[in-house]
């Protein structure tokens, strides 16, 4: 399983967070709502739908990462040089991210309870988005004193499986990078389409 | 952070307030160093007397008064301008709200030690600091009226219009708590100003 200096893992998973929140302030919180929540088709998710997607897991598994990481301080499991991933962590991480630079991913079906019914209200949609990304950074920040490989969190479709929390995170921002480059599909499929077709709300 | 272009810069502002003898510039100058401050993380906390004047170089910064239920914000900064907790500050008392970095964010800084020891010395100094104040007041009372006295509407081309910048650099979250608005009128707002 591969290993990683703690304090570069936290620095790049940081720089990724950094990276959707530009995405979000600069770019997605200025677009018309017709543009969050076009669908190419009904079964393709709007941009707003991916956002809402994310959103759905954040709020499982921040929280959950908040438990693990003050447990860890509480039992004082201090932060080590190096952490080794698990191979189930690993696992779902790479299952997560482009196979290549093209940003192919191998499809996958959402579950049903992370699967979003509506396609309305896309600011609410990106504030929300906005908040877990802030509430990423300041855990990440929070777990350069722990160890990353001794905390734990359960993951969202089985309390059997236990990911180590520097595991979670990996897996987490991967799972996002998935569907922040899946909104910045969907949005440009209907920018570069045309620009008439949108009407001042 | 490039120092020495952002000695440039704070020299700039310092001297829109008041020109300062070159004496006095270089005594004021000595005093800074840098100082950086990642994506949401507190500069100065609740409770903390504030020890620095900063410089913004780079990011947006906001001060925010918080209770149980609810966050207040009451101040934003950016380049090039002051920031840090004013009245905590000068008054050397403990802060009543936080300050935090909403951007990655770079500084100059200087202490207390520093600003006192400079107004007691030097009465040019001391006249720059008055009207940067009196500068300060007015923008803050100024504030209050719009708060109190006009439209949600009013409130949000007011903004617009003085700094049109924020709206693609600061989460609108921050700016609808900024102007005491909710998110959907904030977002009813924005649809007049959108493409």
């Amino acid at each position: 399983m591969p290993t990683f200096n703690s304090n570069q893992l936290i620095d790049d998973l940081q720089q990724q967070t950094e990276s959707f929140l530009n995405e979000a302030v600069r770019h997605w919180q200025m677009l018309p709502p017709a543009i969050m929540l076009h669908k190419e088709a009904p079964e393709k998710w709007s941009a707003a739908q991916c956002l809402m997607h994310l959103n759905s897991y954040g709020g499982y598994y921040l929280p959950a990462i908040a438990t693990a990481v003050d447990g860890a301080l509480n039992k004082r499991w201090l932060s080590t040089t190096n952490f080794k991933s698990s191979w189930f962590g690993n696992f779902f991480t790479e299952l997560m991210l482009p196979k290549d630079a093209a940003g192919t991913v191998k499809k996958m079906k959402a579950p049903k309870n992370r699967t979003p019914l509506l396609n309305d209200n896309s600011d609410a949609a990106i504030a929300t988005f906005i908040d877990q990304q802030e509430r990423t950074l300041q855990l990440l920040e929070k777990a350069r004193c722990i160890d990353l490989r001794k905390a734990k969190t359960a993951i969202s479709i089985s309390k059997l499986i236990k990911l180590p929390v520097g595991d979670t995170f990996r897996f987490l921002i991967a799972h996002n990078y998935r569907h922040v480059l899946q909104a910045r599909r969907a949005i440009l499929l209907i920018t570069d389409k045309s620009n008439t077709i949108l009407t001042p709300r | 952070m490039n120092v020495i272009a952002t000695l440039a810069q704070l020299q700039k502002i310092t001297y829109a307030f008041h020109s300062l003898p070159g004496e006095v510039w270089e005594a004021f100058a000595v005093g800074w160093q840098p100082y950086s401050a990642k994506r949401k993380t507190i500069i100065t906390a609740a409770g903390d007397t504030e020890k620095y004047l900063y410089f913004v170089a780079e990011g947006v910064q906001r001060a925010f008064y918080l209770t149980e239920e609810k966050e207040a914000t009451l101040v934003f900064s950016y380049p090039y301008s002051f920031s840090g907790v004013l009245d905590s500050f000068l008054l050397q008392k403990p802060s009543n709200y936080y300050l935090e970095a909403l951007t990655q964010s770079h500084f100059l800084r200087t202490t207390y030690a520093h600003v006192d020891a400079l107004m007691r010395q030097y009465h040019e100094f001391e006249t720059f600091i008055r009207k940067a104040l009196s500068v300060t007041i007015a923008g803050v009372l100024e504030r209050q009226i719009e708060l109190q006295c006009f439209s949600a509407e009013e409130k949000f081309r007011t903004l617009l219009k003085r700094s049109p910048h924020v709206l693609q650099l600061i989460p609108h979250k921050y700016l609808a708590s900024y102007l005491g608005l909710d998110a959907t009128t904030f977002s009813k707002l924005l649809g007049s100003v959108r493409l």
